[in-house]
């Protein structure tokens, strides 16, 4: 539990003024889930995912998403081997623990569900052979806002694999000059302490499951998603599988307060993230609003 | 299964309840050292069950089970019969008490214990008796639930409720069942007298013994009228014609040379004469149709207006125009009569019962012979020595009185011509004896008169202190004629029963002592005597006697038609429409109800904290509720936070079990919060 | 009471299809089998005693008490019925063990409409055990699972009876839920460990020395590649981006292989392999596993020795 907190209070000692966004990512990852970040470009979305590297010592690899890269450009390519005159496997980036995946709506769809398959799997099959991804796997997607020109919007299907979406927004004035006069941020992330390695990383993912939950909670969660169901102003609700990450996000969540049990407070904290990406809304509405509303009329207390 | 289960320590109370309980009946009405062993068996198990003592062992059960027999042998000279078996079987419901350890013996007794109220049911079969009953039902059944309820978390009073739901829901299938169930005759007779003694008439008359009845208010029975009640002075009930006259006592008599056969007719065999006679007179004048439920007697009489016809069987008429049930009455019982007065007069005297109706010992009354003689030279016609006899009597300073002198010598000339206070039996005594004297046959009746109307049931209640005696004679061309020569002497007591007649004449005190449960008694008393006859007189009609005529004919109300088929599918599809009210209540899905106490507290306070002005939206999470509220009333935020806390953990912490006292705790933040606002 | 074996097999057969498994069930009229215990018949039959009673003695009073007695029975069948009604059953946590030895199976309880008492779960071979599930209420129980073989041990069908409140009447039900425990093969020790890429394969006691990585040679830059693995200074010297390639490391890493115990039979192969995964993992030795159809990477820790004994119990259906 202090190693998280060590962890939060190291991460944000580079990106400042966004804690909410932090915590959301740890838990996210505790979570065993993958991050999506949205934002334009320069908000300091590669920093976050090079200090939460750093921070958990884990294997780190970043790759610039290009609308030319095929999918073995990810997974990796048999390369013929002159010393044994043999194909040896080599392995992508994709064989790392923490992979930085920038802007990936500017792949096409097909490395972008090659990435994601892989995702999903946490292993990748090239030429007939299985190969497991190291444990843990974490992948940390940016995407710039749809509207911007030259980019393929992620489909429904594939935005579910992401476990969380958060933006990290402009900073604040007092903390952008902060920013500004803190200098070199690439030299801090490297002067970043690591707090743990992954296996405990991994250990503390095998405790998000032991967070306790009662049957009242999973009422409550139950009640959201029917609601995301029944209203109308939604193309279509949340998934099963929403339903379980956005679980799984409130339980690590928990974690990250430091409780062993899982409260409505800990639901509404990560039920944008988790449930926004996943949503859309009929014309003219806005998701955001929609689900916040949402939060608000649906009873937390089974009435 | 090889493991034992131990009756809960929770159900421990019920269990010596239901045993109290379902024993006491017999333990009040059973010899003395019941109630001793009752004792002893409960202290010992109270004991036990505070780990004083251990369960005493085989030995001493062995010996406490043989000193109960023997003791029940000593009481009752036997082991077998009503009294001893029931006795032998609530000791024994006792001992196993004793030696309950697992689950098994609890279910022995319990068994034991619905014997135990089905043997109370057999000498007591009052509407109390019956609740009492219900209510050791509701104790054993609580029993059941307990000894199968091993959580040892569960609460002793659950039980006595989830015992009180399922009777409640039992008694009205029971209903159906009574009501439609057919009644099957006795596969084998058997009859248990409940043995007490009762206040009543005996078959002879002693001056002295009609007095003593008259200090009793016991019920001697009621009647139903069909149509219309005969005027008070009307209502005189015979139960005994008295002939035969030693001196001193009348006793029942059969004319000499006449056998019992011919004298009683019960509906079977050829119809003697006499019947013929009266039946021929069936339609002769006014008639009454009424009900008579009679009280156990112990005895064959039974009380009718003349001149009484009867279609059902077990009852006789005897030539002295009275009621001979075939059994001593030993429960109570009904019959159906209609009387004919007028029918009377068709009935013809032969020789040898005109013979015994004039016979009078020899020795006896010699004043009052010459005064009989006298009379019958002053008068041409027996109507009219009648007349002078009574005349007799309202001239003399006759007194009407329940406790007359002793009578010294000889009865009749002492109370005629000396003492000249009396009660009904004197009157008739000496009025029947001069009548016989002046040649005119003459009899004794012993009976009833009178009655008190119950307003609620319209039926009358006749009492012991009803009983009363009069005269009849015979004559010419109106057969016998019933003449009170009480009603000379003291006429409100034929009009307005005994009580009216003492209080209009009393003669120092001699209400005192007496017990009148008349509903005539002013205010509560009288209306709650009133009531309680009105239920013992319906419960005797509906309930003790439903027997399968009366089934028949509510059946036929109800069905039309009765057949067994469609008497089968009107108890089952009537079982099965209550079963499944029962059913749709038990399983009904109230989601109101779904919502558990923990969830109702959250939504007290929201509501509260709305009608105190609070705008909330539905979901708001408890800590988010209690910081709302905190932010509007600062005074209200430790508590408010407090409040919150602990409910989240008892909500969401799963390791958190609610508990009543939790529950009791968190009202207790609520409550101290509600003071906090507005 | 046992039914000769084909009637058995017959009815075996019905209730798998009567009560097919699912991983909750919550029981229902379909499910709930009620029949009078022993006591219930022996009440019924005091019932009709008094009845008999009642009627030879003319007493109605009797024969109303008999009527009680048979009332409270047919609302006993209600009160038994609903006390199993509804009640939820749903797959909990397992833990798994090696074949030979027990595993476990948590069965949650839950009663979303109303309080079950004294509910009795059994299951063949095992001691009954009795838990009470309050109104909205959970609770969970495990039931130790002998694993007899290796593989995934399916729960048995599972007994759920109540004869609360009465006692009169005895209310079941079968459960089968989707439920299984894994059961790791049986370790079995053997000289020589199945492994590749340690410096020794005959007893694979490496130096120790990880990430020994031994430079190989260079290829083009491929986008993705890793930027710590560019050859910067040859960039630099105007060599054009390049990546530089390594070696797997050689010393520590050892590769548990199936292809190495060819010859011996599919469980003894697995046996042998879970006694070097829990011998490796003892010496802290980072070990991969190559299964046919599975391969896993060399690591260590709890959750990687977990991760290959379920993919040894699972095998060879991963």
């Amino acid at each position: 539990m202090q190693a998280l907190d060590k962890a939060l209070a190291q991460v944000g000692r580079v990106v400042l003024g966004k804690e909410e966004q932090l915590k959301l990512a740890l838990t996210c990852m505790l979570a065993n889930g993958h991050l999506l970040i949205e934002d334009l470009p320069g908000m300091g979305k590669t920093t976050l995912a090079h200090a939460l590297a750093r921070v958990f010592q884990l294997d780190y690899r970043r790759v610039q998403f290009t609308s030319d890269m095929l999918p073995a450009d990810i997974l990796g390519v048999s390369v013929f081997d002159p010393s044994t005159q043999q194909f040896s496997l080599r392995e992508g980036p994709v064989f790392t623990q923490l992979l930085l995946a920038d802007e990936i709506n500017r792949a096409t769809p097909k490395t972008q569900s090659a990435l994601l398959e892989a995702m999903e799997e946490r292993q990748v099959t090239l030429d007939g052979v299985t190969r497991p991804l190291p444990a843990p796997f974490f992948v940390v997607a940016t995407q710039n806002p749809v509207d911007q020109a030259g980019t393929f919007v992620l489909p429904e299907s594939q935005l579910d694999r992401f476990l969380m979406r958060i933006s990290l927004g402009y900073p604040a004035p007092d903390v952008e000059l902060e920013l500004l006069a803190g200098g070199d941020l690439r030299q801090q992330v490297r002067e970043l302490k690591a707090v743990i390695n992954g296996e405990g990383l991994m250990k503390l993912a095998q405790v998000v499951g032991k967070i306790r939950v009662t049957r009242e909670l999973l009422d409550y969660v139950q009640r959201l998603l029917d609601a995301t169901r029944s209203d109308d102003r939604f193309v279509a609700g949340l998934s099963p599988r929403a339903g379980l990450g956005l679980l799984r996000a409130a339980r690590a969540w928990a974690l990250i307060t430091g409780r062993d049990y899982v409260l409505p407070e800990d639901v509404q904290a990560v039920w944008a993230s988790v449930a926004e990406h996943r949503l859309s809304a009929r014309q003219g509405g806005s998701v955001a609003a929609i689900s916040q509303s949402l939060l608000q009329s649906v009873p937390v207390v089974r009435r | 299964m090889a493991r034992i289960y131990q009756v809960p320590s929770h159900t421990r109370l019920w269990l010596t309840l239901a045993v109290t309980f379902c024993a006491l009946p017999q333990l009040l009405k059973g010899p003395l050292w019941q109630g001793g062993l009752f004792a002893l068996v409960i202290a010992i198990r109270a004991l036990v069950n505070r780990q004083r003592v251990a369960l005493p062992g085989r030995i001493i059960r062995s010996l406490l089970l043989m000193g109960a027999v023997a003791l029940t042998f000593y009481s009752f000279g036997r082991l077998y019969g009503p009294e001893a078996g029931v006795a032998l079987l609530v000791s024994l419901f006792g001992l196993k008490y004793l030696e309950v350890v697992s689950q098994r013996d609890a279910y022995v007794l319990l068994v034991l214990g619905f014997f135990v109220c089905a043997t109370s049911l057999l000498f007591s079969q009052s509407p109390l008796m019956f609740l009492y009953v219900l209510l050791c039902m509701v104790l054993l059944t609580a029993c059941l639930a307990g000894i199968n309820h091993s959580d040892t978390r569960a609460s002793g009073l659950q039980h006595l409720k989830r015992a009180g739901i399922i009777m409640a829901q039992a008694v009205p299938l029971m209903l159906i069942l009574f009501v439609l169930v057919p009644r099957v005759a006795p596969l084998w007779n058997m009859q248990v007298g409940n043995g007490k003694a009762r206040t009543g008439m005996t078959d002879s008359m002693a001056p002295g013994q009609i007095s003593e009845l008259s200090e009793s208010s016991a019920l001697a029975f009621r009647v139903v009228f069909d149509g219309d009640m005969p005027p008070p002075a009307e209502r005189y009930w015979r139960g005994l014609t008295l002939s035969h006259f030693d001196g001193r006592a009348w006793q029942q008599a059969i004319p000499r040379g006449m056998d019992e056969a011919r004298y009683l007719y019960g509906g079977r065999g050829p119809t003697p004469d006499w019947v013929d006679a009266l039946t021929a007179g069936r339609g002769d004048g006014t008639s009454y149709a009424y009900q008579v439920i009679v009280e156990p007697t112990q005895r064959r009489w039974l009380f009718a207006m003349p001149v009484p016809f009867v279609s059902e069987g077990g009852v006789s008429l005897a030539r002295d125009m009275r009621l001979v049930a075939n059994n001593p009455v030993s429960q109570r019982q009904s019959y159906q009569v209609v009387s004919v007065p007028a029918a009377t007069r068709r009935l013809p005297l032969v020789a040898e019962e005109k013979a015994l109706m004039l016979s009078i010992p020899d020795e006896s009354g010699r004043r009052a012979r010459g005064l009989a003689q006298q009379w019958r030279l002053e008068n041409p016609s027996d109507a009219a020595v009648v007349q002078q006899a009574l005349r007799y009597f309202r001239q003399q300073p006759f007194h009407y009185t329940l406790r007359p002198p002793k009578l010294v010598a000889d009865p009749i000339d002492d109370f005629l011509f000396r003492s000249r206070k009396g009660f009904c039996e004197h009157y008739a005594s000496s009025f029947t004896f001069l009548m016989r004297a002046a040649g005119i046959p003459a009899r004794v009746v012993v009976g009833y008169q009178g009655g008190e109307q119950n307003s609620l049931g319209s039926h009358l209640l006749v009492r012991q202190y009803d009983a009363h005696a009069w005269s009849e004679v015979w004559l010419e061309g109106q057969g016998w004629v019933r003449v009170d020569p009480t009603g000379a002497v003291a006429p409100e007591r034929v009009e307005r029963g005994l009580r009216a007649a003492l209080e209009e004449r009393d003669s120092g005190g001699e209400l005192s002592g007496i017990q009148f449960d008349g509903f005539a008694d002013s205010g509560l008393l009288g209306v709650m005597r009133e009531w309680a006859d009105y239920v013992d007189f319906r419960w005797q009609t509906w309930v003790l006697g439903y027997d399968s005529q009366l089934q028949l004919s509510v059946l036929s109300k109800l069905l039309g038609q009765v057949t067994p088929l469609r008497v089968a599918i009107t108890l089952m599809v009537s079982v099965a429409l209550l079963l499944g009210l029962y059913g749709l209540y038990l399983f009904w899905r109230n989601p109101a109800h779904s919502q558990s106490p923990l969830e109702k507290e959250f939504w007290r306070l929201h509501q509260r904290a709305q009608a105190c002005g609070l705008a909330l939206a539905p979901g708001v999470t408890p800590s988010q509720l209690a910081s709302t509220i905190a932010e509007r009333w600062p005074r209200a935020a430790s508590p408010a936070q407090d409040w919150a806390r602990y409910y989240q953990r008892a909500l969401y912490d799963p390791r958190q079990k609610t508990r009543k006292q939790q529950m009791r705790h968190l009202r207790g933040l609520r409550n101290r919060l509600y003071k906090l606002l507005d | 009471m046992r039914l000769p074996q084909g009637p058995r097999r017959l009815y075996e057969r019905w209730l798998a299809r009567r009560l097919p498994a699912a991983s909750q069930i919550v029981l229902n009229q379909k499910r709930i089998f009620i029949f009078p215990t022993g006591y219930g018949f022996f009440y019924l039959l005091v019932a009709a005693l008094l009845f008999i009673g009642g009627i030879n003695y003319e007493n109605n009073l009797i024969l109303a008490l008999s009527f009680l007695m048979a009332s409270l029975f047919l609302v006993a069948i209600l009160h038994t019925f609903r006390n199993l009604s509804a009640l939820g059953l749903r797959n909990g946590t397992t833990e798994s063990g090696f074949s030979g030895e027990e595993g476990a199976l948590e069965v949650v309880l839950f009663a979303e409409q109303r309080a079950h008492h004294c509910v009795w779960l059994r299951w063949p071979g095992q001691d009954a055990q009795q838990v009470s599930v309050m109104a909205g209420e959970e609770e969970s129980l495990w039931l130790n699972l002998p694993l007899a073989r290796r593989g995934k041990i399916s729960a048995p069908r599972l007994k759920v009876e109540s004869r609360f409140p009465l006692g009169l009447l005895r209310a079941w039900s079968y459960a089968t839920l989707d439920h299984y425990c894994l059961a790791w093969p049986r370790p079995q020790e053997s000289e020589d460990c199945p492994a590749d890429g340690g410096k020794n394969n005959q007893r694979a006691f490496s130096s120790g020395q990880p990430g020994n990585e031994e430079f190989q040679g260079l290829r083009r830059y491929v986008p993705g590649d890793s930027l710590r693995k560019i050859d910067w200074k040859g960039y630099a010297r105007g060599r054009g981006l390049n990546t530089k390639l390594f070696e797997e490391p050689v010393g520590g890493r050892l590769w548990l292989r199936w292809d190495k115990l060819e010859g011996l039979g599919d469980e003894q192969r697995l046996s042998i392999l879970c006694h070097w995964v829990l011998e490796l993992d003892r010496q802290h030795q980072p070990y991969g596993l190559v299964l046919p159809g599975l391969t896993l990477a060399p690591d260590t820790g709890d959750v990687h020795r977990w991760r290959l004994l379920d993919a040894l119990a699972c095998y060879p259906e991963f």
